[in-house]
């Protein structure tokens, strides 16, 4: 027998640790990148609402005021949905979607590598600005014109904004069309289109919307870069150009942009409910073809944003009427998970209470979204604290309820190990609670005419109570998310081992080890129903019992 | 015990909520009552959306609270053992598709039914009162068909339709008065208007709604509603002295960067300067704005828009001249 020898590899540059990681192609390892770098963010965001919340804590107060203010809301907004949103759940789809489809890795490895590294450089020029002379963009988050023009934003910061959100744009687009190459080219035998995860469902409408919309927001910020720096005036009323042309194309791209953040973890919610209700999800093609139908509609609805600027009873009527319509499929989605739980088996662990949690909240924010979305009424409460508190409610409560809720039950899969369960319990109450009375008492704010982005007031009574009670949650909501911080890094180290499939679940990335080995499967068995797990072990089962 | 915290935390937000709504108005359950008639409908609107939704809220949240106190595992029972595996039923399916669809039809069609006496145009009325107003960072210009300027206070006669004339001389602002009606945008480039007829007399505040930059928070708005003769009394006075506009230019233009006494806040001390003394300094400065390389911030162009005559900048001067505190050495005067 001829004995082969292995030629040994010369140890290169690549082979320490962290440049194993720094330099790795692997999906998983680059979805964990993706989810450690945009919880960095998150948390470095969440600071920056914790200080605008003391600011606004009580009346006339001076912790930051003026530029810095504008500048910490400015950059909280615009990190939290461009630097932690977009890119954790690019992270999760990232480390899950190979595995839910049974492939070995995504279709383009470096192109998704790049992706990363893009996303991470313009995170970092985006947090930079901090330090930039004049400090960061202060414009807020939309940055309309002309306010972030040269004139009346002149700072270096308004600058750095638009490089770094170019930056994490082109990373969103990579990877989404990355995504959908993956998931139409890779899945595996037996997987058809009505047998694939709803979370992969979720994020084949993602995709779709990112590449039709995120192009828009890259055309609207290079007019604002040139109109900045290259004297021309597109965007800028003076010299001939319109200030309205800039919100119609930021919002073309930033409403779908809310359904980009929200479909995934709508996944998340399609994927936990059915395995801790012990029942088949309730409606599976109706969930997945409701998402589809969000994504379009939520391309022609972008103009509710714009209901002030006086576009005539004529528009402002058709996007009522189509906003509107975006409530049917959404009002699907959350009645089928609904039905999901009747006559189930619902076990509550920490993943469950995240998602039903979810529900509750996100219910709320979709009905304030009726009462925004009707314009005579949205005349008061547009730009006002009730805004800030419905689209809080989608988001937070909608949005990263959902993340926490997959974060947890997908632990046990990239880590090998099982979560604390009483600590993760107590982060869901407290984060639960806190959420609520942050914003609560938002609603009536904004109803009571407190505009968004002011860094003072001076109403005492009851406008200041609610103001106090809603910066109360906030730091209970940091008390939180610290409690999840403690789980993951002590269940990372030192919790105990799980198998395959702790959660007796549906669908294939259980199938691998975990966590996963590098290529994922050795085998991957056919697909018959979108739940190929439950497949597996009741055939397993009959097996035995024969 | 860990089952209650969530329901104390609500119980104690209600009574918040009730607590606030004895002591204040409505404590924020909806829009303020409104002074005009269609704040009145917005709000009359704000109860029909409401009352669907809190009817949608509770059988909503109601199922769902139900289940899960209903089919919650009971002691006993494995974790693995499976409920009855129901793929679907269409049927269901397509009534809950399509109630929703209707309710929201219907709401549509309530809505856009009302939208006339929400948008009054009195436009046509020959006895409305026209008022031209001017968003600048961080003020308002109110500028009435005889040519009197007020900043940032409004004054207006009761009962009498009203049409404002929105414009924007830097960035984009929004004039908002909740105990009137709802807000419209005043946009550089495009103008605006907004219309409605106050039916009561007093004093309501309002502010800018859209950000508009460093002082945003300040712009703030009063808006007085009088009686028809208080209200053309103090037009034919205004018409003839300018101290007052001198007075409320510098609160209003001067005072929010500079402070009251001129020493200084977000923008640098200026009380005393010289400029403030010489008119035509004055006039460029104000009219140019001021941009300095190496400090941070700009103060912006604020007087474009102001009267040809230079009404404003002279009765601006008059105002700081009279007040010892603020005019340089040697150019005080009455």
């Amino acid at each position: 027998m001829a004995v082969r020898v292995h030629e040994a590899a010369l140890p290169t540059w690549k082979d320490g640790t962290v440049m194993r990681w720094l330099t790795s192609v692997d999906h998983k390892r680059i979805g964990l990148m993706y989810i450690w770098s945009a919880f960095t963010f998150f948390v470095a965001a969440g600071i920056m609402a914790l200080l605008v919340r003391l600011q606004l804590a009580q009346e006339n107060q001076e912790i930051a005021t003026q530029g810095s203010f504008n500048a910490l809301t400015t950059m909280h907004g615009t990190a939290m949905v461009f630097l932690f949103a977009m890119p954790i759940l690019a992270g999760i789809a990232n480390y899950l979607i190979p595995l839910m489809i049974g492939a070995r890795d995504m279709a383009f490895p470096r192109l998704n590598a790049l992706s990363l590294w893009i996303y991470v450089a313009g995170a970092l020029i985006l947090l930079g600005s901090f330090g930039a002379s004049g400090g960061a963009a202060q414009a807020g988050w939309t940055a309309y014109t002309p306010l972030s023009g040269p004139d009346y934003s002149p700072e270096v910061g308004q600058d750095l904004w638009i490089l770094g959100l170019h930056l994490v744009g082109v990373s969103s687009l990579l990877g989404s069309i990355n995504f959908l190459v993956t998931i139409v080219n890779m899945r595996a035998p037996g997987m058809t289109w009505t047998r694939i995860p709803l979370f992969v469902w979720s994020m084949v409408a993602q995709s779709i919307l990112i590449v039709l919309t995120v192009p828009v927001i890259a055309a609207a910020l290079l007019l604002l870069i040139l109109d900045r720096q290259a004297g021309t005036s597109f965007l800028l009323p003076d010299d001939g150009g319109s200030a309205v042309l800039y919100q119609h194309l930021f919002w073309f791209f930033g409403h779908p942009e809310v359904y980009i953040l929200i479909l995934p973890a709508f996944g998340v919610i399609s994927e936990v409910v059915p395995v801790f209700a012990r029942k088949p999800i309730f409606g599976y093609k109706a969930v997945a073809f409701s998402s589809l139908g969000i994504a379009f509609i939520s391309m022609i609805v972008w103009a509710h944003h714009m209901f002030t600027v006086g576009l005539g009873d004529t528009l402002n009527s058709y996007f009522l009427v189509a906003t509107y319509l975006v409530a049917i499929p959404t009002g699907v989605k959350i009645l089928n998970w609904i039905a999901t739980l009747w006559r189930g088996n619902l076990t509550f662990r920490t993943p469950m209470l995240f998602a039903v949690g979810m529900i509750a909240l996100f219910i709320i924010g979709g009905l304030s979204g009726v009462v925004v979305a009707n314009f005579p009424v949205d005349y008061q409460v547009h730009d006002s604290y009730y805004v800030v508190a419905h689209f809080h409610y989608t988001l937070f409560g909608g949005m990263v309820f959902g993340i926490f809720a997959g974060l947890y039950y997908w632990f046990p899969k990239m880590t090998g190990r099982m979560f604390d369960e009483r600590l993760g319990r107590l982060h869901f109450w407290l984060l639960f609670v806190g959420f609520n009375l942050a914003f609560i008492p938002q609603h009536m704010l904004g109803l009571m005419g407190m505009p968004r982005r002011i860094y003072t007031y001076d109403r005492g009574g009851v406008f200041e109570i609610y103001n106090l009670v809603s910066t109360i949650g906030a730091f209970l909501m940091a008390v939180a998310v610290l409690l999840f911080i403690v789980n993951v890094v002590r269940s990372w180290r030192t919790g105990p081992r799980v198998g395959n499939d702790p959660w007796l679940a549906d669908t294939l990335e259980w199938y691998a080890a975990s966590p996963p080995i590098e290529h994922n499967f050795e085998q991957v068995p056919y697909v018959s129903s979108h739940r190929p797990l439950r497949d597996l072990r009741l055939r397993i089962r009959a097996q035995r019992n024969a | 015990m860990r089952r209650r915290l969530p329901v104390l935390g609500f119980a104690a937000l209600l009574a918040l909520a009730l607590a606030a709504s004895a002591l204040a108005g409505n404590g924020g359950i909806a829009p303020p009552d409104s002074a005009t008639d269609s704040g009145s409908e917005i709000n009359e609107l704000y109860w029909i959306v409401m009352g669907v939704l809190v009817a949608i809220f509770l059988i909503v949240e109601g199922a769902l609270a139900w289940f899960i106190l209903r089919y919650r595992r009971r002691r006993g029972t494995p974790y693995e053992a499976e409920g009855p595996q129901i793929h679907g039923n269409t049927r269901l399916e397509l009534i809950w598709t399509g109630i929703p669809l209707l309710i929201l039809v219907v709401l549509m069609v309530v809505t856009i039914v009302k939208v006339p006496s929400v948008e009054a145009r009195p436009s046509a009325d020959e006895n409305a009162l026209r008022v031209h107003v001017g968003g600048h960072q961080f003020y308002w210009e109110y500028t009435y068909e005889n040519g009197v300027v007020a900043v940032d206070t409004l004054r207006l006669p009761v009962d009498r339709p009203v049409v404002l004339t929105l414009d924007a001389y830097d960035v984009i602002h929004s004039w908002w008065v909740p105990e009137l009606t709802g807000k419209r945008d005043t946009i550089p480039g495009r103008t605006n208007t907004l219309s409605f007829t106050p039916h009561t007399t007093g004093v309501f505040q309002g502010q800018c709604a859209e950000l508009c930059g460093v002082q945003h928070a300040v712009m703030r708005t009063t808006v007085e509603v009088v009686s028809a003769e208080e209200f053309d009394a103090w037009l034919a006075q205004q018409a003839g002295v300018s101290i007052s506009l001198g007075e409320q230019t510098w609160q209003g233009v001067c005072a929010k960067c500079h402070a009251l006494d001129g020493t200084g806040d977000y923008g640098p001390a200026i009380a005393g300067n010289s400029i403030l003394a010489d008119e035509a300094q004055l006039k460029q400065l104000l009219a140019g704005g001021k941009d300095d390389p190496g400090v941070s911030g700009y103060m912006p162009a604020v007087a474009t828009g102001w009267p040809e005559d230079d009404r404003q900048l002279k009765a601006l001067m008059e105002y700081i001249a009279s007040n010892p505190g603020l005019a340089p050495a040697g150019a005080q005067g009455g």
